[in-house]
């Protein structure tokens, strides 16, 4: 990534969490990488870079405090806030807004990248008449599902279906990330392009480029959920909830009993604290409509805590709370309270009965 | 019996004839013959066990230390029509892994990573299988002590004992005599020997001393500016590898990319492709480039930094001129430029104190570490301490041997080739003036025909992405 990327994902108003980030990009799912997540609206960034070193960004954001575009705040977790001169900046750049970046969290982008890729070289070879040449280094599963998938729908009218299809996504994107993905695609006399060499041309920076390929791959995906599409049997399955399957199986156990939290606990066999882990998941990651805020947030309990808590929602602070409300509320509904409000866009709390 | 070699050359391949080596590496393992096959890049090795596995019934076992390109391999060997391929290393995911061993009598061709090949679960399937041969590539890793070097290779003459001593096949490029001895020694057999010269007549040798770092970066931008393509560059870095490809590509304008073992598999892929198909005039690369790529019309092949020895740098430099057309290969020196291979060899050696220390703790130490993975290896197969201070040793004086080795070729005031040749027991035939120029002699391109005639190409249009599209997808396209 580089200065200007990250710049593109801080905030002169917000302080930022560097190592909020680099989880994100790493794919480590706590509820609090999540939760930071949301509330920095960066949750696209979601296991996009899984071999991101730890650290790994810290060189860039140094670079970008020496430039004084940023700030350093020496917290207990290092943070980043952009400076005038940084907000300037990065207004000024034109940057590159994923269309389908709201999807990300529910795709699995590895499967659905290979498997778009292999699909591609195959059926671009196959509409040559090729039968000898060196296919993509891919893991055995998707040779395997690629190789069921071609046999199936193999038919002289397969490359003019896919051509027709993959024509259909890439139009409703920039023209640029269009060109992106199909010149990253290996096939008949095209080997593909990587993405340095595609930053290189397009005078745009890797990330930017790999930005743009995974919104091609998404919007793809996201097409191919209609059953009449040619790659339908071979992306349809990258789609996932958002949530873990184990979070799922809570959050159904909460929604439809009248248990409570530790007795889910106990059915389900798990901590009680992995019951509330479960629940924050699924409230970060799901509509308001999924969760079943009313019964785990009262209006009674609402009206307490917001009647006490800051108007920002970054200002609230668990551990600020008056004892007696620390007594009466886990952090669990505090945490709850802040996702809801952050859902309903609500960030001027302290009116008791919303 | 069987049908003739030449014939089955002719079904596999489509060749009529055999390249120097191959069929008399066949022959002798055809008559049951544990071969020791001593064969320069580009000779075809390959092909050797691919034709005994198509003539034979059974498992071909490969043992290959090359880690990160034995997918490569695999599909190299899909391309050429073998089906029933498979490799398993540290890298095959676990359930690749489980799904290859459920089918393992089904495979005409195994290559196993020799760390895979010491695993007694592993040795104990492979033994029920029926193999026809066992291929050692690369067996001068047996001795040899680098970043390659495997200390499972040291297991591989009790382990060929433990599969019932099948019919093996050794390969490699490099040997002089002590290697040669010391493979079959390992090994436990007596091999018979099949060599080929490893003279490449058409590549004309050139030794190029400069200043300084700053007057080899000049020296190279002006080779790559006057030199016909395509070219390789090698590196003994990454980092340098890559800026440098920057570097050439701004300079010069040229088509110019990095190829190391950081790229992702489907970079390399890339990069090996466009290679292939002329999209890229100039590779720069480390010593992961080479396998895989069978090009042969690679007109130069410059190295920027000192090889470690000899062996390497021959390697290296034969992926030059396989078409038999002249060719090139520059090796640029500095003075110091072998503290660089000196710092790497010691570097990889866990020194006295640490290895009294790990005896004495082994308990203590973090096995992530190579040198202190190395000596837990040594340890638990029962070495002692002293023994494998001894190991060391002789390890970095040969290593030191082959550095001197390959300073001599440097500092070769006659002729190069003679040098090289008669390192590796070969006689060199007489000096021309199309053979070398050391140190102080200057290299002329013109008189080479390796000179770039300017042309002005033309800016080629990019075409749309749906023009693109359209040529991958549909066969009628306009190209």
């Amino acid at each position: 990534m580089d200065p200007q990327d990250l710049l593109d994902l801080l905030d002169d108003q917000q302080a930022r969490r560097l190592r909020v980030i680099e989880n994100l990009l790493r794919g480590r799912k706590t509820v609090s990488t999540l939760y930071w997540g949301q509330r920095y609206d960066l949750l696209y960034l979601l296991s996009l870079d899984k071999h991101l070193a730890r650290g790994g960004l810290d060189t860039v954001a140094q670079t970008l405090v020496s430039q004084k575009m940023a700030t350093w705040l020496p917290a207990e977790q290092p943070q980043l806030r952009l400076t005038a001169l940084g907000r300037k900046q990065r207004d000024q750049a034109v940057t590159f807004r994923p269309k389908t970046q709201a999807l990300w969290p529910q795709i699995t982008l590895g499967l659905a990248r290979q498997r778009l890729l292999l699909s591609v070289q195959v059926v671009s070879q196959y509409a040559h008449q090729t039968a000898r040449y060196y296919p993509l280094t891919t893991d055995l599963a998707t040779r395997q599902a690629v190789r069921q998938w071609f046999h199936q729908v193999k038919s002289p009218e397969l490359a003019t279906q896919v051509f027709t299809a993959l024509t259909a996504s890439l139009t409703r994107l920039p023209p640029m990330t269009a060109q992106v993905v199909t010149a990253g695609f290996s096939g008949y006399q095209q080997p593909g392009l990587t993405v340095q060499q595609l930053a290189q041309d397009l005078q745009r920076t890797p990330w930017e480029v790999y930005l743009r390929h995974v919104d091609g791959v998404v919007q793809i995906a996201q097409d191919a959920r209609q059953t009449d599409h040619p790659l339908h049997a071979l992306l349809a399955p990258a789609w996932q909830t958002a949530v873990t399957r184990s979070a799922q199986a809570t959050l159904r156990a909460v929604a439809t009993t009248d248990l409570t939290l530790d007795q889910v606990a106990v059915q389900r066999h798990i901590k009680p604290s992995t019951v509330r882990e479960h629940l924050l998941e699924a409230a970060i990651m799901l509509p308001v409509t999924a969760v079943p805020y009313d019964r785990l947030l009262p209006p009674a309990t609402r009206q307490a805590l917001l009647a006490v808590l800051p108007a920002q929602l970054d200002d609230w602070e668990y551990t600020a709370l008056p004892v007696a409300l620390q007594q009466r509320f886990d952090f669990f509904t505090f945490r709850l309270l802040a996702i809801l409000c952050d859902k309903e866009g609500d960030h001027h709390a302290g009116t008791p009965d919303d | 019996m069987p049908e003739p070699l030449t014939t089955s050359l002719q079904a596999v391949f489509g060749y009529s004839q055999f390249r120097a080596g191959q069929e008399a590496a066949l022959t002798a393992l055809e008559a049951g013959q544990d071969t020791l096959a001593v064969l320069p890049t580009g000779a075809g090795k390959t092909l050797i066990y691919q034709l005994y596995g198509y003539r034979h019934a059974g498992c071909v076992l490969i043992v290959s230390p090359l880690l990160a390109l034995m997918t490569d391999q695999v599909n190299r060997m899909h391309l050429a029509g073998f089906r029933r391929v498979a490799a398993i290393t540290s890298l095959t995911s676990f359930g690749e892994r489980q799904m290859i061993l459920a089918h393992l009598a089904q495979y005409q061709f195994l290559f196993l990573s020799p760390e895979m090949l010491a695993q007694p679960a592993m040795l104990a399937r492979l033994r029920q299988l029926p193999l026809s041969l066992l291929v050692i590539d690369e067996a001068h890793c047996i001795v040899q002590w680098g970043p390659d070097f495997r200390p499972e290779y040291l297991l591989l003459g009790a382990i060929r004992e433990r599969l019932g001593s099948p019919l093996t096949l050794m390969l490699t490029a490099t040997a002089d005599q002590a290697t040669k001895g010391e493979i079959a020694k390992q090994l436990r057999t007596t091999p018979t020997e099949v060599t080929a010269s490893l003279d490449r007549p058409n590549i004309f040798l050139d030794v190029e001393p400069v200043a300084n770092d700053a007057a080899k970066r000049e020296r190279l931008l002006t080779l790559v500016t006057q030199l016909v393509f395509p070219g390789v560059i090698y590196f003994s870095s990454k980092q340098l590898a890559t800026d440098t490809a920057q570097w050439l590509r701004d300079q010069t304008g040229l088509p110019v990319a990095a190829y190391h073992a950081g790229l992702s598999s489907e970079d390399r892929f890339k990069i090996q492709q466009q290679f292939m198909q002329g999209d890229l005039a100039i590779i720069c690369a480390t010593s992961a480039f080479g396998m895989g790529i069978d090009k042969n019309d690679v007109r130069y092949v410059i190295h920027y930094h000192l090889p470690a020895d000899l062996g390497s740098y021959a390697q290296e430099m034969g992926r030059a001129g396989r078409d038999g057309q002249p060719s090139l290969a520059v090796l640029l020196y500095a003075p110091g430029d072998e503290r660089l291979p000196l710092t790497l060899n010691q570097a990889n050696r866990p020194d006295d104190a640490t290895i009294q220390r790990f005896y004495a703790h082994p308990q203590a130490f973090s096995v992530d570490d190579p040198g202190i993975a190395l000596l837990t290896f040594y340890q638990q197969h029962g070495i002692s301490a002293t023994a494998v201070q001894a190991l060391f040793e002789r390890r970095e004086r040969e290593r030191g041997r082959a550095l001197a080795q390959m300073l001599a070729y440097v500092r070769e005031p006659q002729c190069l080739r003679a040098r090289w040749l008669t390192t590796f027991d070969e006689v060199a035939p007489a000096h021309t003036a199309t053979c070398c120029a050391p140190g102080k002699v200057a290299l002329d391109l013109d008189a080479l025909g390796l000179k770039r005639q300017p042309v002005s190409a033309p800016t080629p249009v990019a075409p749309s992405w749906q023009a693109q599209l359209r040529r991958l997808l549909i066969a009628d396209a306009p190209r």
